[in-house]
């Protein structure tokens, strides 16, 4: 039978991305679907209000939403729809995915996350379990990542360095500022080891892509450079322009149609019109981020699949995770420094590319009372985010007063005149558990009418404590470095933007959705590839961890079609 | 807006933050209650002057009275630009009407502008914009006593900072004045005219 094409790729960003690469340059024929527009460079400027207050990069909750389970006082769980508490759970609906948005903090998983539980032992309550595959088969796509999307930084000695097979990245650091300097001096003096972090953003051209412009803008904003290594900056643009990778935006899929032979055939998408299409392939790979994923497998009911597909154990949609923490920060007063440090201190544009990872494993009585060594997280360090109108929003309450008037404007000139605001954020394992899961939801539908994800968002109590150890180390890096109004806060609600499981891979199809090559059990020819594999989520940001897995599937991909098409280069 | 996106927090203490979100769902409670619509929250007082009368006199100019709360909220001085040197009113009135505020907030506007002139004239018998500007003020310390009232100020003051501080393509903040003010510096590149947020995609 005579398919569309050889592979389908439901999701264009970060898992989707190197799946559609490689496919590609392999000489397969590959769809990329994309339920958002397909913007470029040429469509990103420093607009405030496009990145960050108007629902131009996400869907208006009205539209498209979720609604999302939080624990109440008695034990209960108190279900809201996200258009009712403005708590949007979308990250980024666009060609290339949230991968657009990211800050481009990149740090590798060490090789105890993937062992977890023979490492640290079981925790009551929590559904910690080893990975099916080691940090060394993973390596080898941690470093392709470097290479093929562009990760910039360098290599210094540490306690708790990963193993890595090249000596150093492919491309040097980006331009950094003066306080990094402040801060390594800070953690020297305390004994602690700053790291400089790796980012995806590039500090060279290559690639055909420019270089960081240093413009201060980068989180929350799409490149208008290309030096962020978007999945379509850096893997769909190339693969388009050669012409084995075509890409459609306004492509919704709502459904895999699977036959009675439980093969998937078709994906079924709705156009920019609503118009209901199909599209058939030989195999097919969802990467639409875990929340989305699950919410598809769910909802592609079958003959061989009356519980949604893969889910005959009940296990699609379960043990997500976040990404555990907190956040903290302190002022540095312009007028406390000497004149030479306030001017250096009010450059914008490099970066501050600092953490910690001191912690990562810890070994502190105080923490773990029987004298074991329990997994930790780190501390990363950055400006407060520089967007004006947040800041204005944040100066206008005083102990729970509006301020107007003349009281309103001395408000601002302080909160923009007299300091910088320096931030740290903590980074923790966020544990599965059995309280943190996707579902349909039985009421709510989007503007298609397919019924919308329920998502219950609950945390292990372990979670708070290392995320308040972790916090009062950064804490003491903003005191050393002489900042005031020091303030910090740990919390069990999650980033939306850092998910991950739902549908964890594993051996044995009862207790995991997918297989060690994260083909779903059960489905011969459906993989995933977002975070969504992910049987702990680490305490790092999971973006190049999803993006080297993603190649690595990729590579199994290739081989079951029989190997590359392409003569070697 | 850092690496961990979240739930939005206020700045300052955490018992600000935990304040302003209590504040938040709370008015989400209210809305809910209203079916969904702030419109409901306030309602003309049945009896009321504005509905007694009903003539030219007491009909509410809607953009000159925001106008004129604007300019108390953000008064214009001599060292600093107020509601009128950004542009404050234009660029709202753009928005609105070019639909590109959340419906929430524009409903939420319009309606609490018609909520201020019939307290205006219950309370003073002269319409909002016949007052001088310590009667305006004192009526808006009244509606800010209660949390629907308050809540209104503050969604006009976000607008206000939005005309403060957003690129001036959008049609506040002429020339920057806002961004010189605050000593704040842009991003580049900067958005085109036909790059404007609702052209995209």
């Amino acid at each position: 039978m005579s398919r569309d094409y050889d592979v389908c790729v439901i999701g264009s960003g970060a898992g989707g991305g190197p799946v559609a690469w490689t496919l590609a340059k392999a000489g397969f024929s590959v769809l990329v679907l994309e339920k958002g527009p397909w913007l470029r460079e040429e469509d990103f400027y420093k607009d405030e209000l496009a990145c960050c207050r108007r629902a131009v990069y996400t869907p208006d909750l009205k539209d498209e939403q979720h609604v999302i389970e939080e624990g109440d006082d008695e034990g209960g769980w108190q279900a809201t729809p996200t258009s009712v508490s403005g708590w949007n759970f979308w990250n980024g609906n666009m060609v290339g995915g949230a991968s657009n948005l990211m800050s481009g903090y990149f740090h590798r998983l060490k090789p105890e996350d993937f062992r977890l539980l023979s490492e640290f032992g079981p925790i009551d309550g929590a559904n910690v379990v080893d990975w099916p595959i080691s940090y060394d088969e993973l390596e080898p796509y941690y470093a392709k990542v470097e290479r093929v999307v562009g990760v910039s930084g360098r290599v210094v000695e540490h306690p708790n360095a990963e193993p890595r097979s090249t000596p150093d990245f492919p491309y040097p650091p980006t331009r950094e500022h003066a306080i990094s300097g402040w801060i390594d001096q800070a953690c020297k003096d305390l004994g602690y080891h700053p790291l400089p972090v790796p980012r995806a953003v590039l500090s060279r051209p290559d690639h055909g892509r420019h270089s960081c412009s240093y413009s201060g803008y980068c989180g929350s904003y799409g490149c208008a450079t290309g030096a962020k290594g978007s999945a379509r900056a850096a893997l769909l643009n190339e693969v388009v322009a050669e012409g084995n990778c075509q890409i459609r935006p306004h492509a919704k899929v709502h459904r895999l149609v699977s036959d009675a032979r439980g093969r998937i055939v078709e994906a079924e998408y709705f156009d920019a019109d609503g118009k209901n299409r199909k599209v058939s392939a030989e195999l097919f790979v969802v990467a639409c981020q875990p929340i989305e994923s699950a919410r598809l497998l769910l909802f592609s009911r079958g003959p061989k699949y009356p519980r949604g597909l893969g889910n005959r154990f009940g296990q699609i949609g379960r043990n997500l995770v976040f990404s555990a923490g907190g956040a903290g920060h302190g002022y540095l007063v312009y007028d406390d420094l000497p004149e030479e440090r306030t001017k250096q201190l009010r450059e914008v544009g490099p970066f501050v590319n600092r953490a910690l990872h001191d912690w990562y494993f810890i070994d502190d009585p105080d923490l773990a009372p029987k004298n074991r060594r329990i997994k930790g997280g780190m501390v990363e360090f950055l400006f407060g985010h520089p967007n004006p109108v947040a800041r204005a929003e944040q100066s206008k309450w005083r102990d729970g007063e509006l301020l107007w008037g003349l009281p309103l404007k001395r408000r601002l000139e302080s909160w923009f005149l007299e300091d910088r605001r320096l931030d740290f954020e903590v980074f923790n394992d966020w544990l599965p558990t059995d309280n943190c899961f996707v579902t349909l939801d039985g009421n709510t539908r989007d503007r298609w009418g397919t019924p919308v994800s329920k998502v219950r968002i609950g945390f292990h109590p372990h979670d708070l404590e290392v995320g308040r150890y972790l916090v009062a180390k950064g804490e003491n890096v903003l005191r050393k470095m002489g900042a005031r109004f020091i303030s910090s806060g740990v919390s069990g609600a999650p980033p939306q933007n850092l998910v991950s499981g739902g549908c964890r891979f594993g051996v044995d199809p009862k207790t995991s959705a997918l297989d060690r090559d994260c083909r779903v059990h059960d489905v011969d020819n459906l993989y995933v590839t977002d975070g969504s594999f992910m049987p702990t989520g680490g305490s790092v940001p999971q973006t190049w961890t999803i993006y080297a897995n993603a190649f690595r599937v990729a590579d199994r991909l290739v081989a079951r079609l029989g190997g590359s098409k392409e003569k070697p280069a | 807006m850092g690496i961990r996106q979240g739930k939005p927090q206020g700045k300052g203490t955490t018992a600000l933050a935990e304040w302003k979100l209590a504040l938040l769902s709370r008015r989400r409670f209210l809305l809910s209650l209203a079916g969904g619509s702030l419109l409901a929250l306030f309602p003309l007082p049945r009896g009321s002057a504005a509905e007694r009368q009903g003539d030219k006199e007491t009909e509410v100019d809607t953009w000159g009275l925001l106008g004129a709360v604007q300019e108390r909220l953000f008064p214009t001085e001599l060292s600093a630009p107020g509601a009128r040197e950004i542009n404050a009113l234009g660029y709202l009135r753009g928005m609105l009407e070019g639909n590109h505020l959340p419906q929430e907030d524009a409903q939420f506007i319009l309606q609490g502008a018609g909520w201020l002139q019939a307290l205006s004239l219950e309370r003073t018998g002269k319409s909002f914009l016949m007052l001088n500007g310590d009667e305006q003020d004192t009526l808006l310390r009244q509606i800010e006593a209660s949390e629907a009232g308050e809540n209104w100020m503050s969604t006009v003051i976000l607008y206000i900072f939005e005309a403060l501080l957003t690129d001036p393509a959008y049609g506040g903040n002429p020339d920057g004045i806002g961004w010189r003010w605050l000593a704040h510096t842009p991003g580049f590149p900067r958005p085109p005219a036909d790059k404007l947020f609702w052209r995209l995609g």
